[in-house]
């Protein structure tokens, strides 16, 4: 295995794995389930630390926890997220482009994400999967901060563009099975975060510190709307549609994450409110 | 091109392990320093922990080629500390293995806060499994640890 | 003076009988009370060295020129192996040998569960290692699996015979009831996952082995071996000086021992193997599910006329049926009883013994219909547990030492609390207080040895190889001696973990280390301290400090030695308790919160204050990790384990822990040994998730149904719950409305 250190984003291969905080590529790389041999460590390149509405893409999730200028959705979405060490750890881009921790994928298994025939989970053990969107895959998006970013309506620059925190994500389909937009080699720098009048987020996790969400909450308040995004609920960040919990597909056996979804929808509609 | 150079408890090591080699097996396979544990090797369980430029970090996924210059302390590296007499005096271990790790999360704690709330010290500790069940001890060894 | 006997010998609620060579316990108890030092709070003897990483674990151990082992494990539920090739494997870097299915017991081809054991690769490095298993080839024949244990008891899939027990006329204790209940409880596989995984070092030594393992039973393991290998048990050297955790699951030697022995033997080199936490997660064992279904007949004023129940233990390809009737049939004075337990074999991974195996669940299946069914009477669910309150066994043998009332009475005030708890509910999260009984064993048992060398210094050594496998009792000991002296706590080192130097010790299971290992050692203490006495008679100073006596003696010792009586002759000896849990629901998401639990256990006199409390917590912590999170969970068709690794199998973290208050009876059993102590640490397990569960019926008037309560089942119990109130309200409502 190889470890280059990146000078600039010309550094990086189309193949290249890259390392920031580290937190998804090396247990993944060491369990077989990414392949590659030329590690790129980019933390000399991606803007850390906070400067106004813009948060650089190797900022540690610990860092946004205790700073007054973000908004309260994302401090509350990093103060629950994962535990302290990966908070200090881990990179916001790398939160964002975390992959599925549905156990089918994480054993490896052959399934849609990464090119075969079958979502395992929709016929077998899948209470902590999706109910939305979840008729190709069943996986659920684990970041609670992707969902807090998502409701704030955040935009992300990358080395060769800008675009909505929403375009990062994609649901998958039988042509492009990814869930990420970012084209190989393309470097997220910054992320843009809008002010906000109010925001909250709120999790349901299985115990009470260190566990993904089962259903994350973000509703944030701006002067033009109010948006709630949910994490937890569908392969991807999951904005709140005009006919809201209406529109979910629950799966047998995850029905009472609608229960739950429906239940912290109210609670952060009332908290914007009070 | 001389081997990386390590930076742990004061002392410069050269690394010799091949790429690829976590900052946990260093510290106990080349550097017998095995005071800190690898007990799930995933970053699940915290039992790795060591500190990074006084940060709590996962030892067992971090690559040992990516720490660079900065400075790894880990358990041995403390073993005058109060916080150690603390977890003695207050029984807040029973088999001992997440001791290590717990004990360098609990020193940075201090180290940032000195007098935490138990709100405090359950957020900042959350992230150290003891299956033994010690939690309700280690928080008052932290609550004590100047006593 | 020796004497055989024959006597019943129990560990984990498994009783045999066996014949035993037993020294005459003729020490008299201490009286009741804390003395100087036991029944005085004490740090660990060894607590520094853990707690700075100085201990050398298992897992830490390198030895000149070891080397490492891999283990390919059957990926497959049920599978048979058509072909495999090592010769991939062999080929690979810093490998040095690989063995194959049959070539040792171990070492599989026909595949009964995910994770057995198929073949093994030692290597330089453990990279290495792994990556040669990685390149053996092998041709599945995938099987169908059985999966479900009602189907497996419906086709005789059973370890053996269904167990059937009983008293009285379970027919006309029902026929005699006022109401009768019924229920169905589930529990969940539960998986043990001490921090240090399974793992053994293994070295060829002269003509014997030794066997470096994170183990529960050093003598165990010792004589495992020995029998495995073909050699005489004194040419097996065991060590285990420090192990990170076991609660059941490091009896046995396991197939890494074998392993490691094996490959051991074909390289001339030390080989370790150990478990990853994936294969701790899979082949290290488990608390198997099990389904209760369960009736009780009782009058209405909540005396009990009758309790049955049909128990399924889904305890996988083997391992054994545990007693999981065993409080409905122990714990309570009704006299029409009848249980039948399977034994239901199914292609999962095997059970092993996990703190209190089936009492845990048999326990919470029999609290929560109990509780049922004091709601249901309108009776007081503490003064339905005392109504029923059992004097002597039910073969009218007396109890060696029975506290529970008075356990009941000091769980009052904590009861009492349960109106202000409630009162403290909002319309979307109610509060209520619950509790449940505790009952297991604990007396231990013979044989158990120590010695006790004294020097000329004053100090003392306690001898024996046991092992402490993290619960204090290394500590225990020293306190023991040390009392018994007459000397100071820091006078006394205790030597332990290894079976070439010190005398045979109890197994660190069925809480049995100090009830068997304590007196041992008093015994051995009572000794030296006799011979010391007789030596200062001999000068005419018999009143003499035992420091001066013993400074004459230059580089001579006092060698005192002991060993444990037998248990009290036709009495049970048996361990009590109560829990009260405090709980907190949010009815709209089913989050529960454990906000505080009161225990109050009889196990005899308490040793070390400060090391019990610690077991207190430590059990309640697991119990409420397999009340709220802990599930195994698998694919319902192809059987594969999914939760193996931190992320998805949710042990409680700090921030999961509820205030925790303990109380201990401390009244020495006085018919049990020259101590009067029972063991502790499987007691504070038994009834937290029972307490938890009646206290979520407390404040909301839910049934949860199954373990672990997880989000679905509590908004499940909730909907049920709030139905039944909407018929209620219905059938209350007036006509026409």
């Amino acid at each position: 295995m190889e470890l280059r250190r990146a000078s600039s984003a010309a550094d990086i291969a189309t193949d290249s794995l890259l390392l920031a905080g580290g937190t998804e590529v090396v247990p993944l790389l060491r369990a077989g389930l990414i392949d590659g041999d030329s590690l790129v460590d980019i933390r000399g390149i991606v803007p850390q630390g906070i400067a106004g509405d813009r948060i650089g893409a190797g900022a540690k999730l610990a860092e946004l926890e205790c700073d007054p200028q973000i908004p309260e959705v994302l401090r509350e979405a990093c103060r629950l997220a994962a535990s302290p060490q990966l908070r200090n750890m881990g990179s916001l881009a790398g939160n964002l482009l975390q992959s599925t921790r549905c156990w089918y994928w994480r054993l490896g298994q052959n399934c849609r994400l990464r090119g075969g025939d079958d979502c395992f989970a929709r016929e077998g053990e899948h209470r902590e999967h999706a109910i939305f969107a979840n008729d190709f895959c069943a996986s659920a998006h684990p970041s609670d901060v992707a969902a807090a970013l998502l409701a704030l309506g955040a935009r992300l620059h990358t080395d060769r563009r800008q675009l909505s925190l929403a375009e990062l994500y994609r649901v998958p389909t039988d042509d492009d099975r990814r869930t990420t937009t970012l084209e190989p080699g393309e470097l997220l720098l910054e992320v843009e975060v809008p002010p906000a009048v109010r925001s909250v987020y709120l999790k349901a996790m299985d115990r009470k510190r260190w566990a993904f969400p089962l259903v994350g909450v973000a509703a944030v308040r701006t002067p033009a709307a109010t948006r709630i995004a949910l994490a937890g609920v569908a392969p991807v960040p999951w904005l709140l549609a005009e006919d809201g919990l209406d529109g979910a597909t629950p799966l047998p056996g995850n029905a009472y994450k609608t229960e739950i979804a429906a239940a912290l929808v109210r609670r952060a509609r009332a908290a914007l409110d009070a | 091109m001389s081997a990386p150079e390590l930076h742990v408890n004061g002392h410069r090591y050269e690394v010799r392990s091949p790429v690829g080699t976590t900052l946990a097996e260093a510290l106990r396979d080349e550097l017998s320093l095995t005071g800190t544990k690898i007990a799930c090797g995933e970053g699940h369980c915290g039992a790795c922990t060591v500190l990074v430029d006084g940060t709590p970090t996962l030892s067992c996924i971090t690559l040992v080629h990516a720490v660079g210059d900065a400075k790894v302390t880990t358990i041995e590296g403390v073993r005058d500390h109060p916080m150690i007499e603390a977890f003695v005096r207050t029984d807040a271990l029973q088999c001992g293995f997440c001791t290590p790790g717990q004990v360098m999360s609990a020193v940075a704690l201090v180290d940032a806060t000195p007098a935490p709330t138990t709100e405090e010290i359950r957020h900042a500790m959350a992230g150290n499994l003891c299956r033994c069940g010690a939690y309700p001890k280690i928080e008052e060894a932290i609550r004590t640890w100047h006593a | 003076m020796a004497r055989l006997i024959r006597t019943e010998k129990e560990v984990e609620g498994r009783y045999e009988e066996v014949w035993l060579v037993v020294e005459e316990d003729a020490l008299e108890q201490w009286p009741a009370g804390a003395r100087a030092i036991v029944g005085q709070p004490a740090v660990r003897i060894d607590g520094l060295q853990r707690a700075r990483g100085e201990a050398i674990y298992t897992a830490d151990l390198r030895l000149n020129g070891m080397l490492h082992a891999a283990v390919l494990r059957s990926p497959h539920a049920r599978a048979r192996i058509r072909h495999i090739d090592l010769a991939p494997a062999l080929a690979l870097p810093g490998v040095h040998a690989a063995a194959g299915p049959g070539e040792i017991e171990q070492l599989v081809d026909e595949c009964d569960y995910q994770g057995v054991a198929v073949a093994a690769v030692c290597a330089d490095t453990l990279a290495q290692a792994r990556t040669a298993v990685a390149a053996i080839g092998v041709e599945w024949e995938v099987l169908e699996p059985l999966l479900d244990p009602d189907e497996a008891v419906r086709r005789g899939e059973l370890l053996d015979e269904p167990r059937v027990r009983g008293r009285g006329d379970y027919e006309q204790g029902l026929a005699e009831a006022d109401v009768v209940l019924t229920g169905e409880f589930r529990t969940a596989v539960v998986m043990h996952n001490s921090m240090e995984t399974h793992q053994a070092v293994v070295q060829w030594v002269g003509d014997g082995v030794e066997v470096h393992i994170s183990t529960q039973y050093i003598w165990g393991i010792r004589d495992e071996v020995a029998a495995g290998l073909g050699l005489p048990p004194d040419k097996v050297r065991v060590v285990c000086n420090y192990m990170g955790g076991g609660f059941g699951s490091k009896n046995g030697a396991d197939d890494y021992t074998f392993i490691a022995a094996e490959l051991a033997k074909r390289t001339g080199r030390p080989v370790k193997c150990a478990l990853t936490r994936r294969e701790e997660n899979l082949a290290a064992g488990n608390r198997n599910a099990t389904i209760q279904r369960l009736t009780v007949g009782a009058k209405s004023d909540g005396t009990l006329t009758a309790l049955g129940g049909d128990f399924v233990n889904a305890v996988g390809w083997s391992g054994w049926s545990s007693s999981t009737e065993g409080p409905m049939q122990m714990l309570y004075a009704c006299p029409n009883v009848k249980t039948t337990t399977y034994g239901a074999k199914i292609n999962q991974p095997p059970m092993k013994a996990f703190r209190a195996p089936g009492f845990v669940e048999g326990t919470f299946g029999l609290e929560s219909l109990l509780d049922e069914l004091a709601s249901k009477l309108g009776v007081d669910p503490l003064e339905l547990r005392r109504l029923n309150y059992a004097e002597t066994t039910a073969d009218d043998r007396p109890f060696s030492g029975k506290q529970l009332l008075e356990c009941y009475r000091r769980a009052e005030p904590h009861w009492e609390r349960r109106h202000a708890v409630r009162a403290r509910s909002t319309d979307t999260v109610k509060r209520g207080v619950g509790m449940a009984s505790q009952i297991w064993y604990g007396g231990g048992g013979p044989p158990s040895y120590a010695w006790v060398r004294v020097s000329s210094d004053g100090h003392a050594t306690v001898i024996t190889a046991m092992q402490d496998i993290g619960t204090g009792t290394g500590t225990a000991m020293a306190q023991i001696a040390a009392e018994e002296l007459g000397i100071p706590l820091d006078h006394v080192t205790v030597s332990l973990g290894d079976s070439a130097r010190g005398p045979y010790a109890a197994i660190s299971a069925g809480s049995s280390t100090t009830p068997s290992m304590g007196p041992a050692v008093r015994a051995a203490a009572a000794d030296a301290k006799a011979q010391i006495l007789e030596i200062a008679e001999q000068r005419g100073t018999p009143d003499a400090p035992l420091a001066e006596v013993v400074a004459l003696l230059e580089s001579g010792q006092i060698l005192g030695k002991g060993a444990r009586g037998p248990n009290p002759a036709g009495m049970q000896v048996l361990t009590f308790g109560v829990q009260v849990a405090e709980v907190a629901v949010d009815v709209e998401t089913g989050e529960v919160w454990v906000d505080r639990i009161a225990a109050i256990h009889d196990v005899g006199r308490v040793i070390n204050p400060l090391g019990a409390s610690s077991q207190i917590e430590g059990g309640i912590i697991q119990g409420v990790g397999h009340t709220l999170s802990e599930e195994r969970l698998h694919d319902p068709r192809t059987g594969e384990i999914l939760t193996t690794s931190l992320d998805a199998y949710r042990l409680p973290t700090i921030a999961d822990v509820p205030e925790i208050v303990s109380e201990l009876i401390d009244q020495p059993d006085t018919h049990l040994t020259n101590l009067g102590s029972k063991g502790l640490g499987e007691p504070p397990i038994v009834p937290t998730a029972a307490a938890i569960a009646n206290a979520i019926r407390d404040a909301t008037g839910a049934d949860v149904r199954r373990l672990p309560i997880t989000r679905a089942e509590m908004l499940r119990a909730l909907r049920e719950a709030e139905l039944r109130q909407r018929e209620r309200e219905k059938v209350g409502a007036p006509a026409g409305v």
